[in-house]
C-alpha cells in the first residue's frame, strides 16, 4: 500500500510537471516551440486534469500523514519523497497558475539592466522590452521589499541576459529557500512530523517549487530569526527578522511575539515556546485574513500560516481545519481555469471552493458535539 | 472551537471582491505646503533626499518634472495671494527644474531607453505649463515694488520673468 500511494504520488507529480506546459503564454517567445495552446484551447479538459492531480496530491499527502503516524513511513522515505518533489517540479514551467515569476524577473530587469528605481518606475515604461509580452502586473511599481530585489540580483546577472537561464535560476530561489525553510523548521521542532506536515503539503509544493513564490523566502527567513531568539540570539534574530520584512513586509505581524519573548526574558522569566509558534501562527494568520484590503487572498499567502501549524502538530483541530482549508485554497483555481474570465460568477465561485472544505469540517465539529450532548443528555 | 468560528466570519467578512479603475491624462498637482509654513524647511529636506532616491535617468525625469510641476503651482498661488517676491523664487526654481527633465531624458535616450511616450508627457507638460503661465500673466500687473519690512524695495517684472518662463517651456 505504502509503494502504491509513493508510486502515484510520483506519477501525480511527473503528470504536473508535463501539464504545467500546457499553460504556456502564446506570447512567451522563448518557449514558442513547447506552446501548443491547450489550456487555452480544452479549458474542461485541463480543469478536470488540474483538479484531479490536485485531489491525488492531497489524498496521497493524507495518507503519507497517516503512514507516519503509523509509523509505516520512514524519515528516509519522507527525505526521498522531498528530494524526489523538488527534482520533478524544478522542471516545471513556473506561470502555470500565476505570472508573478515574471513580475520579479521585470523588477530586477528594470534595477540590474535598465538602472532605474522599481519602486518609482513601472516595467511598462521601458516601451519594445520583450518582457512586457507575457508580464501580467507590468504596469505597477515594485510590490516586493528591498531584500528580495536585492536577493533576485544573482539569478538576474548570473543569466547573463539569456531567458530560459533567467527563469530557472529564479526558480532556485524558492526551491533552496524551500529546503533551508525544512532545516529551520526541524531544528526548531526537532520533529520528522512537522516536516512531512509542511514539505509535502500539494499546496506548499505548487506554489514554492512550481509558481516560485518568495513567500517561502520570507518565511525561511523568520523561522531563523525564531531559531536564533530561542538560542539567545537577540541582535541577530532581529537582523533576520527585518530581512523577512524585507522580502515581502508581512512578517511584521510577528513581532507581536517576539516582543513577547524579549519582554519575558526582561522579566527574567522563563519563555513558553508553544505559546510564542501560537503568538506568530495568530499573527500572520491576522496579515492573511487582512491581505483582501490590499489586493486579494492568494493561495500561496496560507505559507504564512501553515509553516507555523507545522510547529504545532498537538493541536490537532487546527492541523485538520488549516490542511481542509489549505485544499480550498488549491481548488480556488478551478472556475477561472474553467471560464478564463474573471466576472462576478467566477469570483463567487472560486471564494466558494475556498470554503467548502472548511464549512463541512467545521459543520461536522459542531454536529459532533451536538451528537455528544445529546446522547450525554439521554 | 470559538477561535475558528471567529477566524472564519473574519475571513468571510475580511472578502472584498469588489475592483477600482482610474484614468486620468496630465494634470498639475494640487498646491503643496507654502512657504511660511513650518513644514516648508521638512519639504526642502525631503526634496534633497528624495533626489537620491529617484536614481536612474527616467526617475530623475519624473523627479524634475514633479518638481517643475510643484513650484509652478507654487508660484501661481503665490502670485494669487500677491506675493510677488516668493513667488518669483517659486517660477524660478519650475523653470531650473523643466530643462533638467529634459536633459535626464536625453541622456535615458543616449542609454538606449525607448523615450518616446516620456518626451511626449514632457511636450504636454510645456502647453500645461504655459496655459497656466498666460492665466498667470493675464492676473498679474507687468511690473511691481516689493517693499518688505526692515529690508530694501525689490523691483519685479513679473511679466518679463512669466515671459522668460514660456520661452523656456517653448524652446524644449
Amino acid at each position: 500500500m505504502k509503494n502504491f500511494f509513493i508510486s502515484l504520488y510520483i506519477c501525480t507529480l511527473i503528470c504536473l510537471l508535463f501539464f504545467s506546459y500546457a499553460y504556456i503564454d502564446s506570447n512567451l517567445i522563448y518557449f514558442r516551440l513547447l506552446y501548443s495552446g491547450f489550456s487555452y484551447n480544452y479549458r474542461a479538459t485541463t480543469t478536470i486534469l488540474f483538479t484531479s492531480l490536485v485531489i491525488i496530491l492531497f489524498v496521497c499527502y493524507l495518507f503519507f500523514i497517516y503512514l507516519f503516524q503509523n509509523k509505516l513511513l520512514s524519515v528516509r522515505d519522507v527525505k526521498k519523497l522531498i528530494i524526489t518533489t523538488i527534482t520533478i517540479l524544478f522542471l516545471s514551467y513556473p506561470a502555470m497558475l500565476s505570472y508573478d515569476i515574471f513580475n520579479y524577473i521585470a523588477t530586477a530587469k528594470v534595477v540590474f539592466f535598465y538602472k532605474e528605481n522599481p519602486y518609482i518606475i513601472m516595467p511598462i515604461e521601458f516601451i519594445n522590452d520583450p518582457l512586457l509580452l507575457f508580464t501580467h502586473a507590468a504596469n505597477k511599481t515594485a510590490l516586493y521589499g528591498p531584500v528580495w530585489i536585492t536577493l533576485t540580483s544573482f539569478p538576474f546577472l548570473l543569466s547573463f541576459d539569456n531567458f530560459l537561464l533567467t527563469l530557472f535560476l529564479f526558480k532556485l530561489i524558492p526551491l533552496v529557500f524551500y529546503l533551508y525553510s525544512l532545516i529551520i523548521l526541524y531544528k526548531l521542532s526537532k520533529n520528522w512530523y512537522s516536516i512531512l506536515l509542511f514539505s509535502l503539503n500539494p499546496l506548499v509544493v505548487i506554489e514554492s517549487l512550481i509558481s516560485s513564490h518568495n513567500d517561502i523566502v520570507m518565511m525561511g527567513l523568520a523561522l531563523t530569526a525564531i531559531l536564533l531568539i530561542k538560542n539567545n540570539r537577540n541582535v541577530l534574530a532581529m537582523v533576520f527578522l527585518s530581512m523577512s520584512i524585507g522580502i515581502k513586509f508581512s512578517t511584521i505581524f510577528l513581532l507581536p511575539a517576539f516582543i513577547y519573548v524579549i519582554y519575558r526574558r526582561l522579566q527574567k522569566k522563563g519563555v513558553n515556546w508553544n505559546k510564542m509558534h501560537s503568538f506568530s501562527f495568530l499573527g500572520m494568520s491576522s496579515i492573511f485574513v487582512l491581505s483582501p484590503i490590499r489586493e486579494e487572498m492568494y493561495s500561496w499567502y496560507a505559507i504564512w500560516f501553515f509553516i507555523f501549524v507545522a510547529l504545532m502538530p498537538d493541536k490537532k483541530r487546527i492541523v485538520k481545519g488549516s490542511i481542509l482549508f489549505l485544499f480550498g485554497l488549491s481548488l480556488r483555481y478551478i472556475p477561472f481555469m474553467y471560464v478564463g474570465t474573471y466576472d462576478d460568477t467566477v469570483i463567487r465561485a472560486r471564494t466558494a471552493f475556498m470554503y467548502i472544505p472548511l464549512v463541512i469540517y467545521i459543520s461536522l465539529i459542531f454536529i459532533k458535539k451536538a451528537i455528544g450532548k445529546y446522547r450525554r443528555y439521554l | 472551537m470559538k477561535y475558528f468560528l471567529f477566524f472564519f466570519i473574519f475571513l468571510f467578512l475580511s472578502h472584498n471582491n469588489s475592483s477600482v479603475s482610474a484614468q486620468s491624462s496630465y494634470v498639475l498637482p494640487y498646491p503643496a505646503v507654502m512657504p511660511g509654513s513650518m513644514w516648508y524647511k521638512v519639504d526642502l529636506i525631503q526634496e534633497i533626499l528624495e533626489k537620491y532616491w529617484y536614481f536612474g535617468n527616467f526617475s530623475q525625469f519624473s523627479y524634475y518634472i514633479n518638481l517643475s510641476d510643484k513650484y509652478l503651482i507654487e508660484a501661481k498661488v503665490l502670485f494669487e495671494y500677491k506675493q510677488y517676491l516668493l513667488g518669483i523664487n517659486a517660477l524660478k526654481k519650475s523653470d531650473s527644474y523643466y530643462p533638467e527633465a529634459f536633459e535626464h531624458l536625453q541622456k535615458a535616450k543616449d542609454e538606449g531607453k525607448n523615450i518616446t511616450k516620456k518626451r511626449s508627457m514632457l511636450e504636454y507638460a510645456a502647453l500645461k505649463h504655459i496655459e497656466v503661465l498666460k492665466k498667470m500673466k493675464n492676473e498679474t500687473p507687468s511690473e511691481v515694488i516689493w517693499t518688505p519690512e526692515k529690508e530694501l524695495p525689490t523691483y519685479i517684472l513679473l511679466h518679463d520673468a512669466l515671459d522668460s518662463s514660456m520661452r523656456i517651456r517653448e524652446k524644449i
